[in-house]
Order: C-alpha cells, then sequence, then structure tokens
C-alpha cells in the first residue's frame, strides 16, 4: 500500500530572505511578540543591528510603541501571529484605525496545515484571521510562496499610504 | 491629594516635555491648558498610554516624556511596566494617578486594591527609581529635581476619589497625532 503525500497550499520562504525583504522596507523597529513560524527570520533580524528588534510583552503593546515611534519620526512594524492579532483587537482600532497610525503587522498563520489553504484549515486561529482583517477593514496581502515576497512591499505601501494598519500574512513556516 | 492638584503640579513643573494622557486625568490636563502643543491623549485604547509614551521616548530620546496614567489603566496593560523596564528610557516618567477606582465607569473598585503596590511591582521590573507621594506639598517640593534625574522614574501619585461626573477631552486622537508629529519634527 502507498500513500499519496498531499501537495502543499503554501510553501516556505528563507528566513534570511524575509529578513532581507523587511530590512529593504527601510523599516526602522521591528516590534514583536514572536512567531513560532516566523523565528528564522526573527533570528536573522535580531543578528542584525538595523532594523531594531524589539521583543514586547503583548501585542497592545506593540500597537502603542509602534505610534509613538511613528509620531516621532521613524518607520516601525510588528511581526506577530495569528492569535496575537486577535489579543490586540482594541488597540487595533483604537490606535490605528480611530488615531489613523500606520501599523504594518507581518502575521504568521501558526498552526496552519499548510497542505490547505488558510480557509480550509480546521483551526480556527488560521481560518478565521482573514475573515478578522476583513471585519475591521484592514487590507491584508498573501505570502504563500517565496514568488509571493512582493506582497511584503505591498502591505507596507498600503499602510504607509491610508495611515492606518495592514497586514501580510506568511502562510508556511520560514526555514 | 486631589486629582486637580496633582495635574495643576505636573503642568507648573512640565517644562516643555511631551505629555501622555489617559482616561480621568486627560480632561483635566487639557483644561490646565497643557494639550495645544506636543501633547498626545490615549483613547479608545485604554491601557496604551505607557506603551505609546514608551515608543514616543525611544524615538525622541532628546525630549522628556511625562505620562498621566491611570491605576486602572496601568492595570490592564501590567507588562508595559517590564517592556519599559527593559528599554530603560532615561527620559520616561511615569505619574499613576492612583484612586483605587475605574473613575470614569462611576468608581467601581479596581481588583486587588490595597493588596498590590505599585511602586513595588515597578521597582520588580526594572524602573530606575520608584517613588509614592500622597501630598500635593511634598509632590511639588520633589518634582524639580524628580524631572532632572535619569528614568524610567514611576511615581504614584495617591489620588482622592473624585464623584464628579467623568469628564473627557473631547479631541480626536488622530488630530494629536498629526499635531504632535508636526511638533517633534519642527
Amino acid at each position: 500500500m502507498s500513500t499519496i503525500a498531499a501537495k502543499a497550499v503554501a510553501s516556505s520562504l528563507e528566513g534570511r530572505v524575509l529578513a532581507e525583504a523587511i530590512r529593504e522596507l527601510g523599516t526602522t523597529h521591528v516590534i514583536s511578540v514572536p512567531d513560532t513560524n516566523l523565528r528564522s527570520a526573527i533570528d536573522v533580524l535580531a543578528a542584525w543591528t538595523k532594523p531594531n528588534v524589539m521583543y514586547v510583552c503583548t501585542e497592545d503593546e506593540g500597537i502603542g510603541i509602534n505610534a509613538g515611534l511613528y509620531i516621532a519620526g521613524h518607520k516601525p512594524m510588528l511581526l506577530i501571529q495569528n492569535n496575537g492579532l486577535y489579543a490586540c483587537l482594541n488597540t487595533l482600532k483604537g490606535i490605528a484605525l480611530d488615531a489613523q497610525v500606520p501599523t504594518f503587522l507581518l502575521i504568521g498563520q501558526f498552526g496552519r496545515d499548510v497542505t490547505k489553504t488558510a480557509q480550509e484549515n480546521p483551526k480556527r486561529m488560521v481560518h478565521r484571521l482573514e475573515p478578522t482583517l476583513e471585519t475591521w477593514g484592514v487590507p491584508y496581502f498573501r505570502i504563500d510562496a517565496p514568488s509571493e515576497i512582493g506582497n511584503l512591499r505591498r502591505a507596507w505601501e498600503a499602510a504607509w499610504n491610508s495611515n492606518g494598519p495592514s497586514a501580510a500574512i506568511v502562510g508556511a513556516p520560514t526555514r | 491629594m486631589l486629582k486637580q492638584e496633582a495635574i495643576d503640579l505636573l503642568a507648573k513643573h512640565r517644562n516643555g516635555a511631551v505629555s501622555v494622557t489617559t482616561m480621568q486625568a486627560a480632561a483635566p490636563w487639557h483644561l490646565a491648558g497643557q494639550t495645544a502643543d506636543r501633547h498626545l491623549e490615549a483613547s479608545g485604547c485604554m491601557g496604551s498610554a505607557a506603551s505609546l509614551a514608551l515608543g514616543l521616548a525611544i524615538g525622541a530620546p532628546e525630549r522628556k516624556v511625562i505620562v498621566l496614567d491611570g491605576d486602572g489603566s496601568l492595570l490592564m496593560q501590567l507588562g508595559s511596566l517590564v517592556t519599559v523596564a527593559s528599554q530603560a528610557p532615561k527620559n520616561y516618567y511615569h505619574f499613576v494617578f492612583a484612586n483605587g477606582y475605574y473613575e470614569s465607569s462611576g468608581n467601581q473598585p479596581l481588583p486587588g486594591v490595597g493588596t498590590y503596590d505599585f511602586p513595588a511591582l515597578a521597582a520588580a521590573a526594572g524602573y530606575a527609581e520608584t517613588l509614592r507621594y500622597e501630598s500635593a506639598d511634598a509632590l511639588d517640593r520633589a518634582l524639580p529635581s524628580l524631572l532632572e534625574r535619569d528614568g524610567p522614574i514611576f511615581v504614584e501619585l495617591t489620588i482622592a476619589r473624585d464623584d464628579a461626573p467623568p469628564r473627557w477631552a473631547g479631541v480626536p486622537m488622530a488630530e494629536m497625532v498629526r499635531k504632535l508629529k508636526h511638533d517633534l519634527a519642527t
């Protein structure tokens, strides 16, 4: 008896490629409650002096610090996981949306079965992410394959062009 | 001390510092004429004043940043004490108006009031200095030198219960963000 491996819908980026793409955005600070799926990218970023990687206790704090840095003239971003978005919805509403602060969220799809689309994944933390962003009117861009790395910049520019939040969603663990 | 006494003393000794207010410290600070320049109010994001101020302090290290926080607000994001201390901003001064109540919603008691100790928590988190003032006279005497020392400094202000209806400054936060960004760029 043989088994046929399910084909991946989302494939892995190299952590270094993602980290370099982040640096090329010109971001000054990466504020993070770390995501398991993005750890290889975090490792690369943390080894550099720029951008400055800042670990925080909660995503709420991250959105506040992001706003303070933005007001002071910097170009920060957040790196979190899907569960982290759910944890900070009030702050996303109050600061990123109502106070009109560019808030770029790089979100890892922690817990995703990469052989299924996000919508088909049984875990709520995965399949509720995009609907949650849509509910709050947050534009998002998927990075489900190395060829889609250009969506990182599209998402970044969406935040800065709208003075509000935007998200890039990394669909598979970085390697 | 009365909330208004603390507000007046902080205004008297502010000396150009960037201010961040929240909840029931915000309207009195506004009425004291302190919000026209270099000011941000955390509204619609209870608990975020300390984090907003931390971003400002890191981003503009040449300026002093004072936070007028509330005890209920701080409890909502208590981990921010650790995050502030981890960054150790020397220009960060964290004043907490502590009356033991959720004043905005009708003076319901805070959980754990009388058992927790904010200055001890801040000290354990790693603030450079932590203090508590119960009288306006003591605060007035302390502020000039306090604001010349290196932060982060945490100050609990023991504030009397206020049964007046809650007041709000009424200025949209987006407007204050734009204004403060302009102020810090010039």
